[in-house]
């Protein structure tokens, strides 16, 4: 629908922001874990969040998801400014998280695990009778806008391969509709088919024009998929640019510190 | 093994999978019924060629009312092991609610369903009040109702007559109530409305699923459908061969009918597994973590509760011995046999009965072929031990075979 070159370019110059984070600290009694963040993404674009342990990645994630909230700066939400206390928060606004641990079900099938805590009913016994055939056909549609591809849905999620989880676990926060997705490490301990799939679905979501924000220690991962790169080093912003002025030795010198 | 095989064709995993995984990953999960019910299958045939009378009508009644009580207790237990708790506390409660039941009607003149609302009820409290002290402490349920357990056994002493010690329930209305059969009409009419309702639940299900272009096989479900509905008719036709359908049998179908339901049609149900498959993924899916778990206790204490009325009117009296451990060892041992995990997320209602159907027979045709006591615990002990470690393999690998 998009041709997602073209795309990049009017999302980065013209779009406002959907989600703008301006100034943002986060103080752990006398340890600073971020300072002065500055932080946009927009749609249909993914911006890649990356920096070494410690660098301050996981509390920014924390404090876009909801998890804990920031000490100072502002948080916009198409362009109001809106406070995250509880991941509820951001969940109203549309800005879902995948965690790295995936937040699945290993007992549960794969439409049980999509609809858990929303489950759908029809017919007379509303509220007291699940409608398996509703949920069935809205997963199938859901997955298959994806591309993800799962030959039976009643099979335990525990006995799918590692990036049918993760894509399980994508096209849940999907069907919630976010304007936002947050992925955290999605590619973390994946095989290497399974890696390709997983960003082939990542920029699925991108043509379908949400905003993306991909934390990854996957170098390659970042470079492959992002349209943008922020780099964090010690709870500040290092580096920002487009993805086409990266290599990969501008990037670690950027991680590492060693760029100037 | 027809059905398993066309099972195992459409359960398919990414990698290439051999067909014994499948069959071992069937077994684990949809088809965990079977291995259960080819044992029940092998222990009726083995004491059926030793005892001429193990299959007789009369003889299968008699193993009904032996397991009425475990039966009942292992449907709520199987719940409380769905959420990854456990209570071993079920045989001190079945004591204390017969108790009041015993001591409400006989010594105050209560009527017997105004007593037996209210021992239900102190179940239910009693369930909640405990699983509550469970989930918001943190402590381990293994102990704290192992603590309840001691404290229960107080308390029957307590609540039994300190002369006798005993309840006697000979010439009651629980004695009228135990002997109760159905009048022949309803034991046919109630199963056959109960699988017509089914029937068309499935037919309702069939019709949407087409409606949203999903596969679906009507032939295939109506054919199950009403093979359970001739199973039950079976099983009353044995019942009504003998002198009827008991009532206690009867309101444990009634209680596997709707406890099935509720574990596999409503969300509350797919709640409970999801509690136990992943207790942090089902809080952050929005689920009252706490409060599903004190409903699990809560429903196990009123099942737990008429449980053991239920046993009061079989032996006609309630005394210390009433709490006798073997209810709770029997009842634990049935859900397990029957396929549930003590770690939680895995199990049904099926199972327990199936459980509790492997335990009975062999206590009952043991004591057939006049077997001694000694060599029926090394039997019973030795088929839970292999039940549990068959589980264990099965799931096991089949579920190394996809990651």
């Amino acid at each position: 629908m998009q041709r997602s070159g073209n795309n990049k370019m009017v999302a980065m110059n013209d779009d406002a922001p959907i989600l703008s984070l301006a100034g943002i600290g986060k103080h752990y009694g006398g340890i600073t874990a971020l300072s002065g963040v500055d932080f946009d993404v927009r749609e249909g674009e993914v911006v890649a969040l990356a920096g070494d342990n410690g660098a301050g990645k996981s509390t920014l994630v924390k404090i876009i998801s909801g998890i804990v909230s920031s000490d100072e700066g502002r948080i916009l939400f198409n362009g109001q400014e809106v406070s995250l206390r509880k991941p509820q928060d951001a969940a109203e606004l549309g800005i879902q998280t995948v965690y790295q641990d995936l937040a699945l079900c290993d007992n549960l099938d794969t439409v049980q695990n999509l609809f858990l805590g929303r489950e759908m009913h029809s017919g007379l016994l509303r509220g007291a009778k699940l409608s398996r055939p509703l949920m069935e056909s809205r997963a199938h549609a859901a997955l298959s806008s994806l591309n993800v591809k799962i030959r039976d849905y009643s099979v335990s999620v525990g006995r799918l391969s590692g990036g049918q989880r993760q894509s399980v676990a994508i096209a849940r926060a999907v069907l919630s509709k976010p304007r936002v997705i947050l992925l955290d490490e999605p590619t973390a301990a994946l095989g290497v088919a399974q890696r390709a799939e997983v960003m082939a679905l990542i920029a699925r979501l991108r043509e379908q024009g949400l905003g993306v924000i991909l934390v990854s220690h996957d170098l390659g991962d970042v470079l492959d998929i992002a349209d943008r790169i922020v780099v964090l080093r010690l709870g500040r912003k290092a580096a920002e640019r487009p993805v086409a002025e990266w290599t990969r030795s501008s990037l670690v010198a950027a991680i590492t510190g060693t760029d100037h | 093994m027809n059905t398993t095989r066309q099972q195992v064709s459409v359960t398919t995993a990414p990698a290439k999978i051999s067909f014994r995984q499948n069959l071992l990953e069937a077994l684990s999960t949809k088809w965990r019924v079977v291995p259960v019910l080819l044992s029940l299958a092998l222990i009726w045939a083995i004491f059926a060629s030793q005892s001429p009378v193990f299959l007789s009508a009369r003889n299968l009644t008699n193993l009904a009312d032996q397991i009425a009580t475990t039966s009942i207790v292992a449907l709520g237990l199987v719940l409380v092991l769905v959420v990854a708790e456990i209570d071993l506390s079920v045989a001190g409660l079945a004591a204390v609610c017969a108790g009041i039941v015993g001591v409400l009607v006989v010594n105050m003149d209560v009527s017997l369903s105004i007593a037996l609302i209210i021992a239900i009820t102190v179940g239910g409290l009693y369930g909640l009040l405990q699983g509550s002290m469970i989930v918001y402490s943190g402590a381990p349920a293994f102990i704290v109702t192992l603590g309840f357990s001691l404290m229960l056994q107080g308390v029957l002493l307590i609540l039994l007559p300190a002369e006798s010690g005993l309840v006697p329930l000979a010439g009651t209305d629980l004695q009228f109530l135990a002997a109760y059969r159905l009048p022949t009409t309803l034991s046919y009419a109630l199963p056959a409305a109960v699988g017509l309702i089914g029937l068309a639940m499935r037919l309702n299900d069939h019709r949407q699923r087409v409606a949203y272009g999903l596969p679906s096989n009507l032939m295939r479900s109506m054919a199950i459908g009403v093979a359970i509905i001739f199973a039950s008719l079976a099983v009353v036709a044995i019942f009504n061969a003998y002198r009827g359908v008991p009532l206690t049998v009867a309101v444990l179908a009634g209680l596997i009918a709707i406890l099935s339901y509720a574990t596999t049609q409503t969300p509350f149900g797919i709640w409970l597994y999801a509690i136990g498959g992943n207790r942090e993924a089902a809080r952050r899916a929005g689920i009252p973590v706490n409060w599903m778990k004190m409903a699990a206790f809560s429903i196990l204490g009123m099942l737990t509760a008429l449980g053991g009325v239920v046993a009061a009117a079989r032996v006609l009296g309630v005394s210390p011995a009433s709490a006798d451990q073997s209810l709770l060892l029997e009842a634990i041992a049935a859900a397990v046999i029957g396929g549930t995990s003590l770690f939680g997320g895995r199990g049904s209602v099926w199972a327990a009965i199936l459980g509790a159907l492997v335990i009975g027979s062999i206590a009952n045709g043991m004591f057939l072929i006049n077997a001694s006591t000694q060599l029926r615990l090394l039997v019973q002990g030795g088929v839970l031990v292999a039940a549990v470690i068959a589980d264990a393999l099965i799931a096991r690998s089949g579920s190394s075979s996809s990651r």
